[in-house]
Parts: structure tokens; sequence; C-alpha cells
């Protein structure tokens, strides 16, 4: 049996190191900064995770309990991981593209960060 | 009753009219008058005691470490003055009622003459110098809030601040003189500091005392050269002026002179000096008030003459002058109070105080004649009203006083004061009222109603009785009084009689009635010749005095706090530097007995980001964004650090303050540039490297020297570790320290957070409250603005954030007593899921949700802390002793249950109050209308849907 774990804990380990090297070294390899968006996300949510679910394992390897504390961290990193990689592609847009250079956005008026006027609802 | 209720009372009854103005002036005034009675009924029940020659005591050591104890002592001087103070308080009182206007703040107006009576009644029962001097210094700020009472005329406001400045500066010499008083006998009781007179008279430091003390009666009494604050002080309220003026301010000067009598009296250094300042403000005074067209001018300086009059008889330093200038305190209370009183009701009538546009208001006035007639009559000396019994007691005992060998200089100098006090109390009547009756009042003269006519009424009443029958209405209180400033335990024989026979005094008089009346006559004649002649303007020169000053101080203080951050550093660094030097070259140091460890990877790593980011704040700080960023960087790695040292609690609240910090960072720099500017030249950013540089070397060096060595002494954390759960009732040491161990530091803090708080919150006010708000609001932000501030993810995110982060803030609240958390650290927590709220959503989406004010939790927080400690005292322990203890309540398990809990909690409320409102007031700055829509959500499908559908039904 705790072959068994010590064989999962380290393939989520490892997992983990492989996804945050490959997010670190995309981080750096890719040009364009919307592409470059992609890789640290996929080491803040995939490699962190594979590192939280160790540690679950190992608890309950070690000391025969389910620890919670992971699942919350993984909460916070699900609720703010991506609002950041928002942020940071919002600040792109804001500073380096124009509604030239961005795909068109169909019915709706803009794109929202590129407004140039506030977003005002109608006084009537 | 107690002298302590006695004293106490006015103070603790302060609060009342303040209070009860909502419920309309008369219920202020009766609440004013109400306290004021008690203290005087209290006063009453001692008299007997004290008229039979007793000294009532009542002591509390209250420092006694430092000598200063709350006693507090009544004898016959202390009954006199507490007497006038109370007594003429409660007509003040009533005739306030009647005087203010609706215009004008009466329960704050009664609040502050509250307070001012408590520092006076202090003042004349403390039997501590060191309490003495606290109600002192009590009443030169109380009078400051009286007489700028009318904060709307510049001239209340000049008066009050060259009152408090002249005053105040006197209680501050007077400090030093007690203090070497003090010194001298070893004690700071005045009961032990009378009975020593030889001892203070024989020493070195007497001269430097007497002069201090003096410098302190002086500046209160108004004496000359300092007489020049009084005349301006009379921009305040009528009422004011008559109760300062008559019975209670510039009285206190007399009566520290007359407490400290029996030993500093008797030298020639005190004869000269008291005697001839007096001498010289009698005269001085009652020639310039002959020449003073306003009303108000000419009392305010016939107050000047005739406290010059009481304190040279003070300064004869025989025991029938201190009988004498007893007796004349009482006369001197009781008609010019009545006279201030009817200079206003003239002023409120005829709306105007110049005597030359007044005269014939005898057809009427009558009653205000009447009582001017009277108290006037007094003033000038002519029998049979109270004042004539005094000034011929003067008169007498001047002839008696040897100046410089001339035998009649005195006399005949005070013969010519009071020959110029007769001619300007006769003007008072014979200008004012006498005469043909005009028609070109400003006003409709005309007599009040008996609200204002009371009081005066009953003072001129006092006046005839005390004149008529001195012996029996003042005669045992005159003789107690001047027994206690004698002081010599030998009983005080006073019998004043109108008839004395042809004795000098006699002539003196008449030949200064018939004089003054002659003055009178060519009074207007002289006015032109005294408006012409040169004298100097003693406002003119206490304002270029002041403003010497504080273009001095302020050059002296520029120079080192101009407001550049680097400038403050470099002085500080440059102390701190040379302190360290002379420290490092004197001391010496021993060799180090740690052992190294061994460098592992983690503090590695943790060095190279923290010196990485650091270097990098130094080279890229011209991009400010960039330089926060970096800043942030540095305080996570400092929490890291903590955390890796088993710091845990400083590790949270690094991180909390870290997150807050950053924020109002942003905020700040939402309005300055984003870029700092090359301005250094090359020499200074060579002394600033070189000091940053000389300092980081040093601190560096200090500490490796000092972690290599164990501590000399040993340390006071085995202390707290041992005592923490048995003493505390905690095993977290840092939170038991916090709120048990130093919990009195912490309530502390806590106020001073809520204090700097409030402070910002206040400027913020003052700030928009000024055409800078236009400025604002019409702001050009310097930066392209991106469109959708609030976007959904993030305003979504929050909000499913705020309930957790405030379950994470209870949880680290909770547990803080035995585990990493407390009070702040939750606070700071709460405060941050909130922050969150008002950056996603926009502020007035916040502000629209805010259901308390944070001035209310900052305020809350402290009552809590300040209860919790105070409950212990219940349990008769000292302040904010905690205590502890388990219960158990089913379902739940057994539970501690801790005081420094509701400590904590009362930490919480503060440091979260503290942290909201001063974020809040900054973000206030930028707010623009318009600025946040309606909804934070810009997009939001549903609505849009909504909304289409109903324009479509339109």
């Amino acid at each position: 049996m705790a072959q068994i774990y010590e064989i999962l804990i380290t393939a989520f380990l490892v997992i983990s190191g492989v996804f945050g090297f490959v997010g670190s070294y995309g981080l750096i390899k890719l040009d364009n900064p919307m592409s470059r968006l992609h890789a640290p996300t996929k080491a803040t949510t995939l490699g962190v995770g594979g590192v939280l679910i160790a540690s679950i394992l190992y608890t309950l390897m070690s000391e025969g309990r389910l620890s919670m504390h992971e699942l919350l961290i993984t909460l916070f990193l699900l609720l703010t991981a991506p609002i950041t990689a928002n942020f940071i592609a919002k600040m792109h847009i804001h500073r380096h593209e124009t509604p030239e250079s961005l795909p068109k956005v169909g019915e709706d008026q803009s794109w929202a960060t590129l407004a140039p006027e506030k977003h005002k609802p109608e006084a009537e | 009753m107690s002298l302590f209720l006695i004293a106490s009372l006015p103070f603790l009854g302060a609060i009342f009219p303040a209070l009860l103005i909502r419920a309309g002036r008369n219920a202020s005034a009766a609440s004013a008058g109400m306290v004021t009675l008690t203290a005087l009924i209290g006063l009453l029940t001692n008299a007997p005691a004290v008229l039979r020659g007793e000294v009532v005591v009542a002591r509390i050591d209250w420092m006694p470490g430092l000598g200063l104890n709350a006693n507090f002592f009544l004898d016959g001087l202390g009954l006199l003055f507490a007497g006038l103070i109370l007594g003429i308080g409660l007509l003040i009182i009533l005739y306030a009622r009647f005087y203010l206007s609706r215009k004008d703040p009466m329960g704050q107006f009664y609040t502050y003459l509250l307070l001012f009576q408590g520092a006076m009644v202090g003042i004349v029962l403390s039997d501590n110098i060191l309490l003495l001097l606290i109600f002192w210094e009590l009443t030169s700020l109380s009078s400051f809030l009286l007489i700028g009472f009318w904060k709307h005329l510049p001239e209340g406001r000049q008066g009050a601040r060259m009152a408090l400045l002249v005053t105040g500066s006197g209680g501050l010499a007077m400090i030093g003189g007690m203090l070497i008083i003090g010194n001298i006998v070893g004690s700071y009781d005045l009961t032990v500091i009378l009975q020593h007179k030889e001892l203070i008279q024989a020493s070195p430091l007497y001269l430097p005392a007497l002069l201090l003390i003096l410098a302190g009666c002086f500046t209160k009494s108004a004496q000359f050269p300092f007489h020049f604050w009084l005349p301006h002080a009379m921009a305040a309220p009528t009422p004011v002026s008559a109760y300062l003026h008559s019975a209670t301010m510039v009285k206190a000067g007399l009566f520290l002179m007359a407490r400290m009598w029996p030993v500093l009296a008797g030298t020639d250094a005190w004869f000269y000096i008291v005697a001839t300042t007096g001498l010289v403000t009698m005269v001085l005074g009652a020639v310039i008030a002959l020449f003073k067209d306003d009303l108000k001018a000419l009392l305010a300086y016939s107050t000047v003459s005739q406290l010059g009059l009481i304190t040279m008889l003070l300064g004869f330093g025989t025991k029938a002058a201190a009988t004498a200038a007893v007796f004349h305190i009482i006369n001197h209370a009781t008609f010019k109070c009545a006279l201030f009183m009817s200079a206003g009701i003239i002023d409120h009538s005829a709306h105007t105080r110049d005597i030359k546009r007044l005269g014939g208001l005898i057809h009427l006035m009558p009653l205000t004649f009447t009582i001017v007639l009277v108290a006037a009559l007094s003033m000038a000396g002519i029998p049979p009203f109270n004042g004539f019994l005094s000034k011929e007691m003067m008169l007498e005992e001047t002839l008696s006083a040897v100046w410089q060998g001339s035998p009649y200089l005195v006399a005949a100098l005070a013969v010519f004061g009071a020959l110029f006090s007769v001619a300007y109390s006769f003007r008072y009547i014979g200008h004012v009222f006498l005469g043909k009756r005009r028609s070109d009042y400003p006003g409709e003269p005309h007599d009040p109603g008996p609200g204002l006519w009371l009081a005066p009424v009953f003072l001129t009443f006092l006046v005839v009785v005390i004149g008529l029958f001195p012996n029996a209405v003042v005669g045992p209180l005159v003789q107690v009084a001047s027994g206690a400033v004698i002081g010599d335990g030998q009983p005080v024989v006073f019998y004043a009689k109108l008839w004395h026979g042809f004795i000098p005094a006699l002539y003196m008089s008449v030949v200064a009635v018939v004089g003054g009346f002659v003055l009178l006559l060519m009074q207007r004649r002289l006015a032109p010749l005294w408006d012409a002649a040169p004298r100097p303007e003693a406002k003119v020169i206490f304002d270029a005095l002041v403003g010497g000053f504080t273009s001095l101080s302020r050059r002296l203080s520029e120079a080192l706090h101009d407001g550049a951050l680097s400038r403050y550093a470099a002085i500080f660094m440059v102390f701190t530097l040379a302190l360290a030097a002379y420290a490092y070259g004197t001391g010496a140091k021993g060799a180090p007995n740690r052992e190294m460890l061994d460098l592992t990877i983690m503090p590695v790593i943790g060095w190279i980001c923290l010196t990485g980011a650091t270097v990098c704040v130094v080279a890229f700080h011209r991009n400010r964004f960039l330089a926060l960023v970096l800043i942030g960087v540095v305080g996570l790695i400092i929490a890291l650090a903590f955390n890796y040292l088993s710091a845990p609690d400083l590790a949270l609240t690094q991180i909390s303050v870290e997150v807050v910090t950053i924020i109002l960072l942003l905020l700040a720099l939402n309005f300055m540039p984003k870029n700092t500017p090359q301005e250094s030249s090359t020499g200074r950013k060579l002394r600033d490297a070189t000091l940053s540089i000389g300092a980081g070397l040093g601190a560096g060096g200090l500490i490796y020297a000092l972690m290599g060595r164990e501590f000399s002494q040993p340390s006071i954390s085995e202390f707290h570790l041992e005592n923490s759960y048995s003493g505390g009732g905690g095993t977290n040491v840092v939170n038991v320290i916090l709120v048990d161990f130093r919990g009195f530091d912490t309530f502390g803090e806590i106020i001073v957070l809520g204090i700097a708080a409030i402070v910002i919150f206040a400027i913020t006010e003052a700030v928009l409250a000024s055409n800078v708000r236009g400025r604002l609001l019409n702001r050009e932000p310097d930066m392209a603005q991106a469109g959708n501030p609030h976007p959904l993810m993030m305003v979504v995110a929050t909000r499913v954030m705020m309930p957790i982060a405030l379950m994470v803030a209870a949880y680290i609240f909770f547990r803080g007593h035995n585990a990493p958390g407390g009070g702040f650290i939750a606070g700071l927590i709460a405060a941050i899921a909130v922050v969150m709220q008002y950056m996603a959503s926009g502020y007035e989406w916040a502000a629209d949700r805010q259901r308390v004010y944070y001035h209310g939790i900052i305020g809350s927080g402290v009552l809590i802390a300040a209860l919790t400690g105070m409950g212990s005292w219940f349990a008769g322990l000292p302040f904010l002793t905690s205590s502890f203890g388990y219960i158990t309540i089913w379902p739940l398990e057994k539970f501690e249950w801790a005081t420094a809990a509701l400590f904590d909690l009362g930490v919480f409320l503060a440091v979260l109050g503290a942290v909201m409102l001063a974020l809040e007031s900054l973000a206030r700055f930028a707010w623009q209308p318009g600025m946040d829509s309606e909804h934070p959500m810009e997009i939001n499908p549903a609505r849009d849907d909504a909304d289409n559908h109903e324009k479509q039904e339109a």
C-alpha cells in the first residue's frame, strides 16, 4: 500500500515539476506577451496543483488523515490566478493594442478595455 | 462636602450645559447654575469650620514618586476666593443667559465657563504646588477659550492669543520658581512650605525663585509691564470680562502672592519688586483709564489700576496692609463685577460702548444708573460704600511705607493714582448718564429685564451693606482670610469704620476726590493732548516680538525640517552615525562566543532576492510603479524570512501590513508624477551614497556583532516564556505580550492609531472643504484611462472572497491567544477583505453598502479595550489585569475564556477602523462624479437584455 502511495506522490511531484519548468521556460522563450501569458498560468495551476495533491496524499499516508488545507490553497489559486492573468491581458490591450490590431468584436460595441468613453448606464 | 467634590464638580458638570443645550437655552443655563450652586453649597458647609479657624483638608497620594499628590486644603484665604469664584460665577451664569444672543452657542459658553471655574477653584484649594500649577495652566487654557469665544471677531482671536501667550509664559516661569521652592523645602505641599520661611529666605535661590513666581503672578494679574493683555481681552463677551477681570483670572496672581506671602514677603527684594510694581501699575492704569473712550477699556484699565493697588498692599509686607489687601479684594470683586455688567447692559441696549456717543442715559435707564452710581462711587472711594473703607486703609498704609529713604513718595503717588481713579469713576457716571438726553444713540437705550439687572443689583446691594456694616458682614471672613495670608498663627484684628476722625488718610481722600472732580472737568481738554503724546503701543511691540520669534523659529525649523524626506533621513543618519562612532570608539566588546550556522540553500535564495530587489530599487527608482513592485518583493522576502526564523506572528503581520501599505502607496501615486525627475547634483548624490552606505554597513556590522555573541544580561524573554501560560492563559507568547504583559502599551497604541486615522480624515475634510476640491473634481488624469475599470471576474471573485477572508480573520482572531494570530493581524485581514470590495467594485458601490462609520468602529474598539481593562477594578485588581478560565457549553468542546480576548477584540476593531478610515479618506481625493458606474459589473447580458426589452416596449 505504501508503495502505491509513494509512486503516486512521486508522480505528482514530477508532473508538477515538469509543468513548473515548462511554465518558467515558456515565460522566457515565447515572444508575444499574449502567448507568454499562457506559460505561467499553467505553472501556477497545474504545477502548484500537483504539489498540493502530493501533499494531501503524503498526509494521508503518514498521518492517516485527510488534509483540507491544500484544498483551500487550491481554491484561492483558482480564484486569483485567472484574475491576475485577466489583468495582465487587459493591461497589454490597454497599452499596446488598438481596435484595428484586435479581432473583431462581432455584435458588441467594442473591446471593454479599449472603450474610450466609460460605459455609462443610459440615464433616461 | 469633600473638597475633592467641590474642586471636581465644575469639571464633571461641564458636560451638562453642552448636552442640555438641545433642550433649550434655559436648560443649559440652569444646569450650569445648578452645578455651581451645588459646589457653592458644598463650600458653605465647610465655612463654619474654617471661620472657627480650622483648616479642612482632603488628601490622596496620586503620584507620590513625583511628589504630586491630590491634596486639597481650605483655609480662610481659600474660602474667600472659592466663595468669590463660585458666588460670582453663579451671578455670571444668570447674567450670561440673558446677555448672549440666540446666535451664540450657549452650551459651549457654559461648558468653557465651568471648566474655567473648576480650574480656578482648583488653584485656590490646592495644597500641592504641582497640582496648583496644573490648575494654573488650565485657567490659562480655559480663559483662552472664553476670551476667544466670539471666534468670528479678529480682536477676539488676537486678544485670546495674547492672553494665552502672556499668562501661559508667565505660568511656565512660575513652574520653575515653584520647583525651586519645592526643592529648597523638600516638599511640594503648600502647608509644609508655608512653615519654612527662614529656610527659604536664607537660601541663595530665594531671589531667582521669587522672580520666577512673581513673573507668573504679574502676568496673570496684569501688572506692569505685562498689563497690556487685559484690555485686549475685552474683546470677549461682557459676562466673560466681568467674571475673569473682577473675581477670578486676574485675581489668581493676587491669590498666589497672598498664598506665598508668609514665606516670600518681608524682605527688601519683595518690597521693592512687588510694592513698586503695584504702585506703578496703579498709577499708570488709572491715568490711561481716564482717557479711554470705550467703556470696557476704561473698566479694563481701572481693573489694572485696582490690581496694582492690591499688589502694592501685599508688597508692603505688613500685616495691616495684607488685611487691607484682602478686604479690597472682596470690595473690588463686588463693585467691578457690577460695573462690567452695567457696561454690558448699556452696550446691549444702546449698541455702543463709546462714551463720546453716550450721555444723558439717566433719563432712559434709571435703574442702570442707580447700579452704576453706587458701584462707581464705591470705586472712587466715596463713603458710605465699601470701596471707601478699603481705599482709606490703603492710603493709611502708604504713609508708613518708606521707599529708598523717602517717606512721602509712595503716599504721594498713591494719592495721585487715587485722584485719577476718582476721575475715571466720575467720568463713567457723568459722561455716560448725566447731561442732556441725546437723539443720536445707535440703539434705543432702555432698562433691561430682570435677567440682566438681578445680578448687578445684588452686587450693588453688597457694596452698600459691606460699606455700612463691614464688621458684621465680612469681618469674620476678612479675619480668617488675612490670618491665612499672614500665617503666623496670631489672630488678626479687623475693624473697619466709616469715620476715623481727622486722620491723614481722610485728608488724602479729600484731596483725591476734589482733585479727581477737577480733573474730570478738564478731561475733555486734556484728552487731545494725551492722544497726541507719543507713547509705546503695547500691541505693536508685542506683535513685533511674537513675529520675530515666529520667523526665528520658522527659519530654524525650516532649515532642519523643510518637508524633504531626504533631508530628514540625512540629518537622522548623520546623527546616528556620529553616535554610533562615539559608542564604537569608547565602548568595549567581547569576543564572539556563538557558533556560526551552516549556510543552507533557503536563506541564500532569500538573500539573493532581497539584495537583488534592493539594488533594483536603487537602479530603477525613477520609475515609481516599478519601484513599488520591487518594494513589494522586499516586503514579501522579509515576511518569508520571519516565517523561516520561526516568527509566524511577525510574518502574518508583515504580509498584511505590506498589502495595506502597497495599496496606500498606489492611492498616493495616483496624484503624483509617475517618474522621479533628475534633480540631484553629483555632489549631493555622492553625499547621499556615502551616508547610506555608511549607515547600511554600520547597521549590518552591528547586527553581525550582536548575533555572534550571547546576551551580556539575562534576557526578559525567559520571563515571558515562563509566565505566558500561567499568568496570561495563552501559549502564543507574542500575543500574550501584546494583550497582557504589555497590554497598557497596546492600549496606548490603538488610541494613537485611532487618532492618526481620525487626523487623516480631518485633513481630508479640510482639504476637500477648500478650493482644492474643485481642482480635484476637474482633474484630468495624467495617463490614458482604460475602459471597464471594474471587470466582471474581479468583482465576482472579490465578492466570493469576502466571506472567506472574514472567516480567515475570525479564525486568526480566535486562535490568536494560543497560536499565531491575534486581534491586530485579524484586523488587518478584515480590512483587506473590505478594501478588496472598494478596489473591485468601486468607491461609490462600497460606500453605498457601508452600514457603520469607521469612526464608530475605532471608538468602539478603544472603548471595549478600556472597559475590559476597567473590569479588573471590580475584582480589586489593577487596570488591565487579565483573567481566564475554561468553560464547557454542550455540544462544544471545553474552551478557554479569557478577558484578554475581549481586549483583543478592541484591538481588532481599532485596527480595522483605523486602516479603513485612512484608506477611505485617501480614496476620497480621487473620487470624481460619474467615475463609478451604477453597476460595477458593467457587462451583464441579463441586464442588457432587460434594458433592450424595456426599450422595445417603450
